[in-house]
């Protein structure tokens, strides 16, 4: 079942330097209680696509296209009624856990807040449900915690404390911004079980935006691969580690440190950056950068099509499927 | 705030009060400055409120014999023309000045405080809102008190009044400035994800945390209000004679000023002790309040 359904989402900025564009026609779908992961360099659109899903982007963006929600036209809601869907069926948890709590408030009361907003729970009761939040999120001793402040926590203990406040109201959807990049590696292991664990608890889907392809191989159950603020790849997890088409998927690929590999020349990074744009060229959006483009490439817009490994790729000249003899 | 601060936030940080807070008095108290402007301030507003116990005469007691005496061991600031007691009169002037400080920073925050948040965060109130108080803030602020107070009379009420409006744009620009900051936090953004409305964000999330900067806004306009009814009451547009006012005795120790110059010393000399202890005291809140501004 489709939970979320984004149909060619398109975002730009008005900037000083001119119009950017952010998003160009992203579609992508979220299916009930799936780990969706959103996959790209920095700059490519992810996080903007992630904050236009509920219009949290600052007044100088403008979004085309339609983004619909277990049924409900979200792009179409007012701005009251958009309101009691962020952090009730739609939850969002930031990169920066540092600096994403209120420094003046106490974890308990920040808690509340979310409580109240939505569940008009108040005072022992929306004690009673922090610390059980705090508990869920594998927080030791949530009855002495809901009174500190968030300077007197771990970044991987405020990020913990961020997870309870996006699950507070049991969302449908958790839209999870980039949740362990601030954070050491043997935290990162730790707040994906709360991920996962609360995934199959509270039965929701998460849409995982991360550059991390380590994050996606231990969670995800689909990934979307997004190039200059298009959709360029789509693919379950263990598909696209396996056959990746799109030679943007590839490099990336490519790009992790793995042991195995280092022997024959260690990391290959991707030449040049993610273009930034104005307008939507009728061209392929990695062609510069691409070892395998040709006119072709550089004059016509590829589309998402089925590719030769079976799933929706936007390449002209996609990569073969590789022998299964070569190991992946 | 990475490497310097680390000593100091990992520090023993239980207990009920919130770390920041003990962290900022700590480094009040080693400021010396800000702790004698605190102890002046203290013992003056204490003197004041307690002026009818503290006082050795009552203030409007006169005593024709005991006219113009230099300060002696009965009356240690000496008196003034009709033989009252000047330090008496000094301690109830404080009073006033007190008062009328509390109070107008009081008017110019009710008033300043809401304005500037909703300017600050609703962009389409920003322009008209700004431009008033740049508009006002062209004035300096003794000519626009004294104005207002020409316009209303008078009176210790529009004294305060007149002081108060005079403030605001200042008040205004200061809370603006904050919740402009404030906006961009990633802990805005957030709580706004998390459902939260505007009113919540504004309360519960912009306002608190910009406290700081208005606590310390109101250590400056404390000072600039004492001065300003001072003034007025000099000029003959604030407090009115029967009512002591630190302004209304240098007025009047103004035809008395060579054979009577402690009517006019004490008076000021209180005024200025009074602000400059106050502003001391401002100054090392700031400072205590931002860990960078400090270790300059």
């Amino acid at each position: 079942m489709t939970l979320l359904r984004v149909d060619e989402l398109t975002v730009r900025f008005r900037t000083e330097d001119g119009p950017v564009l952010a998003v160009d026609a992203a579609s992508f779908d979220v299916a009930a209680e799936e780990v969706l992961a959103l996959v790209g360099e920095s700059g490519c659109g992810k996080s903007v696509t992630a904050l236009a899903l509920t219009r949290l982007l600052p007044r100088n963006a403008t979004v085309a296209g339609t983004v619909t929600f277990d049924g409900t036209t979200l792009s179409a809601l007012p701005e009251s009624a958009l309101r009691e869907v962020r952090g009730r069926d739609v939850a969002y948890v930031f990169q920066e856990p540092m600096t994403s709590l209120n420094p003046v408030l106490t974890v308990g009361r920040q808690i509340g807040e979310v409580l109240r907003q939505h569940q008009k729970l108040h005072g022992a009761a929306a004690r009673r449900r922090a610390i059980e939040l705090l508990d869920l999120v594998g927080i030791p001793l949530p009855a002495r915690r809901i009174g500190e402040y968030p300077h007197q926590l771990s970044g991987g203990m405020r990020q913990r404390v961020m997870i309870a406040m996006a699950v507070a109201c049991r969302p449908r959807l958790l839209v999870a911004d980039e949740p362990t990049t601030a954070l050491d590696v043997t935290i990162q292991a730790g707040i994906l079980d709360v991920l996962r664990d609360l995934r199959t608890e509270i039965g929701m889907a998460v849409l995982l935006i991360t550059h991390d392809l380590g994050v996606v191989a231990d969670i995800a159950d689909r990934v979307v691969v997004m190039y200059a603020g298009r959709t360029i790849e789509t693919a379950g997890a263990p598909a696209l580690f396996a056959r990746p088409s799109h030679p943007y998927t590839r490099g990336l690929l490519d790009a992790v440190p793995n042991p195995a590999r280092h022997a024959d020349g260690g990391l290959r990074e991707i030449p040049g950056r993610v273009p930034v744009l104005a307008d939507s060229p009728d061209a392929c959006t990695f062609a510069d950068r691409c070892g395998r483009a040709d006119e072709t490439c550089r004059r016509h817009r590829p589309d998402l099509s089925p590719g030769p490994a079976g799933h929706p790729v936007r390449c002209w000249h996609p990569l073969p499927v590789p022998e299964p003899a070569v190991p992946a | 705030m990475t490497v310097l601060d680390l000593s100091t936030v990992e520090a023993p940080a239980a207990g009920t009060l919130p770390a920041t807070r003990r962290r900022v008095l700590r480094r009040l108290l080693r400021n010396p400055l800000a702790v004698l402007g605190a102890v002046v301030v203290l013992i003056a507003v204490g003197a004041a409120l307690l002026a009818n116990v503290v006082a050795p005469y009552p203030y409007a007691q006169t005593d024709f014999s005991a006219a113009l005496q230099p300060p002696s061991p009965e009356h240690w600031f000496g008196t003034d023309y009709l033989g009252r007691d000047m330090f008496s009169w000094v301690l109830y002037g404080l009073r006033v000045s007190v008062l009328v400080a509390v109070m107008s920073v009081g008017l110019s925050m009710a008033l300043g405080v809401p304005l500037g948040l909703l300017a600050g965060y609703y962009g389409f109130l920003d322009p008209p809102v700004s431009r008033l108080t740049d508009t006002l803030l062209a004035f300096p602020f003794l000519i626009l008190a004294v104005g207002l107070a020409a316009i209303l009379g008078p009176s210790l009420a529009t004294a305060t009044i007149a002081i108060g409006i005079g403030q605001i744009p200042q008040v205004v620009r200061v809370t603006r400035g904050e919740t402009l900051r404030l906006r961009g936090m990633d802990y805005v953004t957030a709580a706004i994800a998390g459902g939260a409305s505007d009113t919540v964000v504004l309360r519960r999330h912009i306002l608190p945390n910009a406290m700081n900067t208005l606590i310390v806004q109101a250590t400056v306009a404390a000072p600039a209000a004492i001065i300003g009814e001072a003034v007025l009451s000099f000029l003959g547009l604030g407090v009115r004679p029967p009512t002591p006012s630190l302004g209304i005795m240098l007025a009047s120790a103004q035809p008395f000023f060579r054979d009577g110059p402690w009517m006019a010393v004490f008076p000021g000399v209180a005024i200025v002790a009074l602000t400059l202890a106050l502003n001391l005291f401002g100054d090392g809140l700031r400072d205590a309040f931002d860990p960078q501004e400090s270790r300059r």
